[in-house]
């Protein structure tokens, strides 16, 4: 039985910024990244104004998560070299930090883990910009932060469902509130104006197939969301693997070498994943 | 390659990771050997840890990561590619605790 309005449920979570639990300067993101008129210039000002969020967006940058090897000094630099949208999901990325580690321990480390499994596979696909698709990793479960920040008491008791029931969260969520964490994702990926590709990862990220102009990028994060979980790396909702998509497996194709090379990459460059966004 | 708070530092480590002061400027390179000077100025410019070479520390023994490997994979049993998915898994453990040897 759905214990939830739907309609409700989808105003509530776009109109998170208002909620009181939501820290002033996160605030301040949500509503400078729902102006669909955002440029280059702006968002280099609106984060070089704040020292502690471009500090956080420095650091992720020049983390082993996105691989790149030279140091990147300025966020100006860094949006020309990033792309608009990519800097529009970091500082989203790093400023829900907190809050995702109020919301749910270990979801902050799983989509970490994600994102730097994203990035590798990306870039072994030889895709143009794996940024994007690094980024699109990092935030693949920013649905669950929202139901966590919207409906808190409930979502702890869905989360804590999940042992005695056998289900994934996915499936929890499904069952009682009739919608998930992936589709309440896509809701605020297109409040915020988030660009069509990450809207339908976001979307479709436990259903690869049905992604339609990002399938490869929707294929990646599928698959390093169930390799990271099945390592064990943060906490996603539940104890359990998900199963993995044929088609994204498939598409993908990886050989066990692969696989194994992946998992060992990934290790060397979480090695230092404490620091970011702390 | 473990992550060292600079209170834990002893003269004779290595380093494995560069490490910058607050300007981003390298003031250890790789491969420096730690000396009582080196570790005093460390503490004097505030930086908290460092990498040094050596074996890292793994929180849990290589068995308890396979029983939990089980675990989550419990729901995809009879699952050929979820199977084969597992044994990859386990198979990286085995090599992680391998080269940490």
């Amino acid at each position: 039985m759905p214990g939830i309005d739907k309609q409700k449920l989808r105003f509530k979570v776009e109109n998170t910024q208002n909620l009181p639990t939501i820290p002033a300067t996160l605030k301040n993101i949500l509503n400078f990244l729902e102006n669909s008129s955002i440029s280059i210039n702006k968002i280099s000002d609106f984060i070089s104004k704040d020292p502690v969020l471009t500090m956080k967006v420095l650091k992720m940058i020049n983390s082993p998560v996105y691989g790149f090897p030279g140091r990147i000094s300025s966020v100006n630099q860094a949006v020309l070299l990033l792309g608009l949208n990519v800097i529009k999901g970091m500082l989203l990325g790093v400023s829900v930090f907190e809050l995702m580690q109020k919301a749910m321990t270990g979801l902050w480390e799983h989509s970490l883990g994600c994102a730097a499994l994203s990035n590798l596979l990306a870039k072994k696909k030889g895709l143009k910009s794996p940024e994007d698709v690094t980024i699109a990793g990092l935030l693949h479960d920013i649905g669950k932060v929202l139901l966590a920040v919207n409906i808190p008491e409930l979502y702890e008791k869905l989360i804590a469902a999940t042992d005695k029931h056998g289900f994934t969260i996915l499936e929890e969520e499904n069952a009682v509130l009739g919608v998930n964490h992936a589709e309440v994702g896509s809701w605020i990926a297109k409040k915020w104006n988030f660009p069509n590709q990450l809207i339908e990862i976001i979307q479709f990220h436990h259903e690869a197939h049905k992604a339609k102009t990002a399938n490869l990028e929707c294929c990646i994060v599928h698959l390093s969301d169930v390799l990271i979980r099945a390592k064990g790396f943060g906490f996603a909702g539940d104890h359990f693997v998900p199963e993995v998509n044929q088609h994204a497996w498939d598409n993908i194709g990886l050989s066990e070498g692969d696989i194994k090379e992946l998992l060992i990459n990934m290790e060397e460059s979480l090695e230092d994943y404490e620091e970011l966004g702390a | 390659m473990p992550k060292i708070s600079v209170e834990g530092l002893k003269p004779g480590m290595v380093i494995s990771k560069p490490v910058f002061n607050e300007n981003g400027v390298v003031i250890l390179k790789e491969n420096t050997e730690l000396t009582e000077n080196i570790i005093n100025r460390l503490k004097k410019m505030e930086i908290e840890y460092v990498f040094v070479k050596g074996e890292r520390k793994f929180s849990k023994t290589k068995e308890e990561m396979i029983l939990e490997v089980e675990k989550r994979f419990e729901r995809g049993q009879n699952k050929p590619l979820m199977e084969n998915i597992k044994r990859i898994i386990k198979e990286h453990i085995e090599e992680l605790y391998a080269r940490n040897r």
